[in-house]
């Protein structure tokens, strides 16, 4: 492509990023100056000061301060434990961590959260049913619905993304590192924290900085977890000012929003800097000795153990017990009773529930439109980002990227204060321009990498043998990039389907979709219902990874 | 001080297979030497000096260094590599990115809990032995290959160690760079009193820095000497053909002429360094290419004299390397770069007895 067409391309791929990023922040700012909805443009800093010197505020901003640092220490150490166990000892059973590290994209945070409310509920959970009867107890000794419930669920939630960031960085850890500080004099514990831990600040810190943007923009926890034990974080605090009936107040949930997004924002360029930083930290590269595993001796099994547990309580606990839910009548312990009145009532509710069926029908219309139209968006934003090497098309990374740090529930805030401006006000292509923009570094991610594996030569070794541009597109290019568009699909179209934090705001009567339904039934105490519709979820977004995984397979380059 | 290795084995298990990659190890590194395992990838030389610093248990055996036994089957001892008291320094050098140049080196002293004012003092005084001074205050991770490499070995000098080991330190460095830090090192060794134990598979890199060399093949050791013993009068013709380029012709031994071993074999009737090989029996003939010398007409009568055929002719700058043909045998020989030879010309080369190398089977 010469260059005047190319430099073309890449100031119209900035402009759609550009409408479709910054469009949202610059309503969120001009929203939060502006008396209402309807009065857009009247300046006013009336909200501001509303929001700010609410007296709740205070106990919120403390709240999700808890919130936040305690989630993401919990999934940075644990990961960091897993990594460690998975990389250097002789742990057995190591495709576990595979495991753990891939499924949340299979289980929605949403019903992960529901499911641990519907074992540890203070009134019908069904481990403290359980734990009751056993032990003659009068009250349920667990309380999921608390601010440690929330961290909890939050944490582990959380934990795979820590994985894999600090995973791969402990692998390429030269060990070399670690024997020169033994042989120094140093034992092992000096060794671990004065050598190990240091080299790999970088890496743990930019997954500690992750899981609190993560956990500041998460939304399923605070509001299945949180808000029936009254612990209010920024999110649920926002969600409340705009859905609670005849009061809502978008003008002063943009306000609060700006510094929820400021936060993120900037917590997104210090992790940006952090892993920049840590590829700085490759010195020599090491074709030295195979890493030497530690091994584990006695305390192999009881490691062993406890990763068993944890696999079995992110990945089997919840399935089966949406799946248990979906079939009894009523919150019970499983037993003999229990089995017997089982039914598929729930299922024929579900089915012949018509906002369901229009919930299932959008959900699934969102994913395939939304990530085909997001992949080919994709392809020409990571081709400029990659092959495209000026300042413009700098400017059109850093802009990819900047979606990347949007809390899904102010950004909500922000389209909302557009699209009331526009005839696309609660339609389905109010979310579908929601969904793309918000997701767009999820698609480009997977196609930057396919267009890096494109090495220039392959293009001109084609061209040099006499195959024409558009042979070579059609011979090289394509093939080597189907991989990566099909990863690219699968990953935005999954996400698409569980989108839960900006369908709460951007969805309508009308337009419903699955987790904005599933929400409701979790809000009205419709568990049945609720984890039949769950399962279903489940269901497309596991076949939609699994069929990522083997597709990925055959297209792997050997 | 001096090393022991006694009877030590170490076994690798993959894919159900063992893997010796040390068998019955028996050897003496004696001290204040410049000690050289040397040997082809995979043959046990990184796991004996990995098992020599600790890092690596054998299987069985034992090891001392300097009369204290620090790994022993049968006696159950282990003593941890940081109780070792050894300097070692890596391949990849494993300079602590976090760390600045002085805190990579005042670490084996901060370690042992020394005084701030004597670590200072110690590490200017090694950072200057190693000619990096004023380097102190430097990330590590902002020095070349060549300066990493001398603040791994200033890291490993620092607590005066008597025992230093190198894992092929030379191997990530460029070629150039290669010789330069070579000669260094010999000289940095060379005012210390320190046993050092080098591992490389570099076999100029060996014969330029050793006082002694180990060569090692599938987790045995082959043969012990000084550079000179091994590349001239090598035992094994493993270690010949190993040590430097060589021509290798099979022959039969006649018997004893005048203070050499006269051998039968493609060249004619060659004299070489006298071996005690019984006469009748089969022996390699090991001629390196550079003792190829070609003669005018005129020597005909000198010793050694075999006539051949010049098959090709390269210039590599140094030398010509020639292949010469004589008989079904080709030889390489390494010739004079402005002799005036070309290809097909009928040439006559001696052969030095001194450097006719007989070496068993």
């Amino acid at each position: 492509m010469d260059q005047r067409r190319s430099s073309k391309l890449t100031w119209l791929l900035i402009a759609i990023v550009g409408v479709l990023t910054v469009c949202p922040v610059v309503m969120l700012v001009l929203g939060s100056f502006s008396e209402g909805l309807t009065a857009f443009g009247d300046f006013t800093t009336d909200k501001y000061v509303e929001a700010y010197t609410n007296p709740e505020f205070f106990e919120v901003m403390l709240n999700t301060t808890i919130f936040v640092l305690g989630s993401s220490t919990l999934s940075t150490v644990l990961a960091i434990f897993l990594a460690y166990l998975n990389t250097r000892t002789d742990i057995p059973f190591k495709f576990l961590f595979k495991i753990i590290s891939i499924i949340p994209m299979m289980i929605p945070h949403l019903l992960f959260s529901v499911s641990w409310a519907l074992l540890l509920n203070p009134s019908n959970g069904l481990l403290n049913l359980g734990l009751m009867e056993v032990f003659g107890l009068d009250n349920a000794p667990f309380n999921i619905y608390s601010m440690w419930g929330m961290i909890l669920i939050e944490g582990l939630l959380d934990l795979p993304i820590a994985y894999l960031i600090i995973a791969p960085a402990m692998a390429s850890f030269d060990v070399a590192l670690e024997e020169s500080s033994r042989v120094s004099g140093a034992n092992s514990w000096r060794t671990l924290f004065k050598i190990t831990l240091p080299v790999l600040r970088p890496a743990i810190l930019a997954a500690f900085i992750l899981g609190i943007v993560r956990s500041l923009a998460s939304f399923a926890v605070p509001s299945v977890i949180g808000m029936p034990g009254r612990v209010q974080v920024l999110a649920t605090h926002l969600y409340e000012m705009i859905s609670t009936g005849f009061a809502t107040d978008y003008g002063k949930a943009a306000a609060v929003g700006m510094s929820v997004l400021a936060a993120s924002v900037t917590l997104i360029v210090v992790y940006r800097a952090l892993t920049a930083e840590s590829e700085k930290y490759v010195t020599v590269s090491s074709r030295g000795f195979r890493p030497t595993v530690i091994e584990l001796g006695k305390a192999r099994m009881p490691l062993f153990f406890l990763v068993g547990i944890l696999s079995f309580v992110l990945i089997v606990l919840p399935v089966a017990v949406l799946m248990y839910t979906s079939l009894v009548p009523y919150s019970m312990v499983p037993s003999a009773r229990a089995f017997s009145m089982m039914s598929l009532k729930h299922w024929h509710d579900v089915l012949g529930d018509p906002i369901s069926l229009l919930a299932l029908k959008n959900s699934l219309f969102l994913a395939v439109v939304g990530a085909t139209l997001g992949v080919i968006l994709s392809v020409f934003v990571a081709y400029v980002i990659v092959k495209v090497k000026t300042r413009a098309s700098g400017i059109l990374d850093s802009l990819s990227y900047l979606s990347f740090s949007f809390p899904g529930i102010v950004i909500g805030v922000g389209f909302m204060w557009f699209f009331v401006q526009t005839p696309l006000y609660a339609t389905i292509w109010a979310l579908l321009l929601g969904y793309i923009a918000t997701y767009l570094p999820y698609g480009i991610r997977p196609m930057s990498s396919a267009f890096i594996q494109i090495h220039g030569n392959l293009e001109e070794s084609s061209l040099v043998c006499g195959a024409s541009p558009m042979t070579t597109m059609r011979r090289i290019i394509v093939p080597l990039l189907v991989p990566g568009i099909v990863s690219g699909w699968i990953l935005m179209a999954s996400m698409f389907v569980r989108e839960l934090t900006l369908s709460v705001v951007l969805s309508r009567p009308g337009t419903e979709v699955l987790a904005v339904q599933i929400l409701r039934f979790s809000e009205d105490g419709l568990w049945g219902r609720l984890s039949a519709l769950g399962i279903i979820m489940i269901l497309i977004t596991t076949s939609l990874v699994v069929a990522a995984t083997l597709i990925g397979n055959r297209f792997k380059i050997a | 001080m001096e090393i022991n290795i006694r009877g030590v084995s170490r076994f690798y298990y993959s894919e159900g297979k063992t893997i010796k990659a040390l068998d019955d190890v028996n050897l003496t590194i004696p001290a204040n030497q410049i000690f050289t395992l040397l040997g082809p990838s995979g043959c046990g030389k990184t796991t004996l000096l990995r098992c020599i610093v600790g890092l690596e248990m054998p299987d069985a055996g034992e090891i001392s260094i300097g009369g204290e036994v620090v790994w022993s089957k049968e006696k159950n001892i282990s003593v941890p590599p940081e109780k070792r008291g050894l300097g070692m320094v890596f391949q990849t050098y494993a300079i602590w990115p976090h760390m600045t140049v002085f805190d990579n080196v005042a670490y084996p002293l901060q370690v042992r809990g020394m005084a701030k004012e004597t670590i200072r003092e110690r590490v200017a005084k090694t950072l200057h032995f190693v000619q990096l001074d004023g380097f102190e205050g430097r990330p590590a991770t902002k020095l070349s290959g060549g300066q990493q490499q001398r603040v791994a070995l200033a890291r490993a000098l620092v607590a005066e160690p008597k025992v230093i080991l190198f894992d092929e330190p030379l191997s990530n460095l460029d070629a150039k760079l290669r010789e330069e830090t070579r000669k260094e090192l010999r000289a940095f060794l060379g005012k210390l009193q320190i046993t050092a134990v080098y591992v490389t598979h570099d076999r100029v890199e060996a014969l330029a820095l050793s006082d002694s060399i180990a060569v090692m093949r599938a987790g045995k050791i082959i043969e012990i000497g000084t550079p000179k013993k091994i590349y001239f009068d090598a035992d094994h013709r493993f270690v010949a053909d190993f040590i430097g380029r060589a021509n290798l012709v099979k022959a039969r031994v006649r018997g004893e002429e005048g203070g050499y071993t006269m051998v039968d074999c493609t060249l004619g009737s060659i004299a070489c360094q006298r071996r005690d090989i019984a006469a009748g029996s089969e022996a390699t003939l090991c001629i390196r290419p550079e003792f190829i010398r070609i003669v005018g007409g005129e020597a005909a009568a000198a010793k050694n004299l075999v006539n051949g055929r010049i098959e090709s002719l390269v210039f590599v700058g140094e030398a010509n390397e020639a292949e010469i043909r004589v008989g079904d045998m080709q030889l390489l020989a390494k010739i004079d770069p402005d002799a005036k030879l070309s290809v097909g010309d009928a040439v006559s080369f001696t052969l030095d007895p001194a450097h006719c190398l007989l070496v068993a089977i």
